[in-house]
């Protein structure tokens, strides 16, 4: 049977953990609060000194995928080999980080957010059930508690906890996120509710008589002061609709934007735009994208003038913003 | 003695917790993400005995409670993982350690894990706990269990050996 010395270190164990949880759920400001945050600030120096050394097999996000289906291949490759791969997988990782930059400067730039860009280091374990990332930019780059964080494609969620140089972000599709919605076309708004699901959120309309159909593009209500959720920004598109206009609870699913899978680098809004973008950030719509395509060709000898022409239509509308600042200044 | 038996459990749980959520959670496996944490839990367990499994447990849950990104209650997975490396040291017959009792040891004690946080959280109230995700993710954390104990039990009892043989326990 147990010693004596078992059973009592055995009973401090349990009592610990049990304090652990009660002086947790009580929440607050505390010693519980203020510890998790000096232990958190440590390990997150840590995770982003691992992360860099897995950056080569992570930042590809679809590692997993390409090892299965060339599981035979790689067996087969020399030590030379393995070494050309891992460089090339370096740089098809790099390629795909500045196409995420660039995707995210395009947003922002449409929408004016003003963004701190980060790039996740570590992601919360499935078993827990909650989709929790943390990201590389912390209290130091101006990240703080409820901002928006957002990547090419939308909507990725919000900053939960901030320390010196990481933050905990909490994914919109996490089970305990709601974000209020507006539909692109029709601006009914809603609620937007993680389903602990990656692929799906459940959008509930405030007004049970209000017309969605497929296809529709839901773009985020915005809050008091942008936090936590900046005006405008893409969230998703609805994929399916239970219920009939009418009825009590008319519940839609929808897709987000941005795939919380695959997620590297994101942005952090640090200043919302001073007027709601309203749609102007939505991705184009598929016949949309064929036909500005289309254009693009046809116009690819004018392509310097016309981009000069954005330029300065862009520098007119900053400069525009700058005054109104300038005359609400005074 | 007692500092360096602590080193001997803390550091190889701290490597674990960061390679579990800056390496494994972000393959992308299907379904769970292997529970390294877990089977390190139990490794200490059957290099060392019961009561140093129960503290390695505790100080695993403790770890990966508070650091980010986890945003669960504290002290759930200490609760979890103390009794899991309580028993783990408890049931397994020293003078007859065989390699595959060892995998199923750890195997089961992933799945029982995920499980026991579950329903723990759920207890707790937390939102978050899909009921329809529970046996896909229960089930292929046992499997992930069962493929990191291999690589993971002989590498403790390795270090248990060199660093701390007073605890070690002979077969």
């Amino acid at each position: 049977m147990l010693s004596r010395r078992t059973r009592i270190a055995l009973a401090v164990l349990v009592v610990a953990s049990l304090t652990f949880v009660i002086l947790d759920l009580r929440g607050g400001e505390g010693p519980m609060s203020s510890a998790r945050s000096a232990i958190s600030a440590v390990t997150g120096l840590l995770q982003r000194g691992a992360a860099t050394v897995f950056s080569p097999l992570t930042s590809a996000g679809d590692w997993w995928t390409t090892w299965r289906n060339q599981a035979g291949q790689i067996a087969e490759l020399s030590q030379e080999n393995e070494e050309l791969q891992l460089a090339l997988r370096q740089a098809e990782a790099d390629r795909a980080r500045a196409n995420a930059l660039d995707e995210l400067l395009r947003v922002a730039t449409a929408g004016r957010y003003r963004v701190a860009p980060a790039e996740v280091i570590a992601v919360g374990p499935a078993q827990d059930y909650a989709w929790t990332v943390t990201i590389d930019a912390g209290s130091l780059d101006g990240v703080e508690r409820e901002m928006t964080v957002i990547n090419g494609q939308g909507l990725v969620g919000r900053v939960l906890k901030v320390n010196q140089t990481t933050s905990t972000v909490v994914l919109l599709v996490d089970a305990s996120s709601a974000v209020g919605g507006r539909v692109a076309t029709t601006e009914e708004i809603g609620i937007v509710a993680g389903t602990g699901r990656q692929d799906s959120l459940d959008f509930q309309l405030l007004d049970p008589l209000a017309e969605l159909v497929i296809g529709d593009s839901l773009v985020t209500f915005g809050s008091r002061d942008g936090r936590p959720y900046a005006p405008g920004v893409p969230i998703g598109e609805v994929v399916d609709i239970t219920g009939t206009a009418g009825q009590l609870t008319r519940v839609a699913t929808v897709r987000p934007f941005a795939d919380v899978s695959q997620l590297s680098i994101v942005g952090v809004v640090i200043r919302p735009p001073r007027e709601d973008p309203r749609d102007s950030v939505l991705p184009p719509r598929d016949e949309e994208a064929q036909s500005a395509a289309d254009e693009q060709q046809e116009t690819s000898n004018d392509d310097e003038t016309a981009g000069e022409d954005a330029n300065t239509e862009e520098q007119q509308a900053v400069d525009d913003g700058a005054s109104t600042q300038d005359q609400e200044a005074q | 003695m007692i500092i360096r038996q602590g080193l001997v459990i803390g550091v190889p749980l701290l490597l674990a917790s960061l390679i579990q959520v800056t390496l494994l959670s972000r393959l992308g496996l299907p379904g769970a993400t292997p529970d390294l944490l877990v089977v390190t839990v139990v490794a200490v367990a059957l290099a060392m005995g019961p009561i140093q499994g129960a503290f390695a447990g505790f100080l695993a849950g403790a770890i990966i409670d508070v650091s980010p990104p986890s945003d669960t209650v504290v002290g759930v997975n200490s609760i979890v993982y103390l009794a899991i490396g309580f028993i783990a040291g408890y049931i397994v017959d020293t003078r007859d350690r065989t390699v595959l009792g060892m995998i199923v040891i750890a195997a089961l004690a992933c799945g029982a894990a995920s499980l026991g946080t579950a329903a723990l959280d759920a207890m707790l109230g937390s939102p978050r706990v899909i009921w329809e995700s529970v046996p896909v993710i229960t089930l292929t954390s046992t499997l992930y269990g069962a493929l990191l104990a291999p690589l993971v039990i002989p590498l403790m009892d390795w270090l248990t050996r060199k660093l701390a043989p007073e605890v070690f326990l002979e077969g």
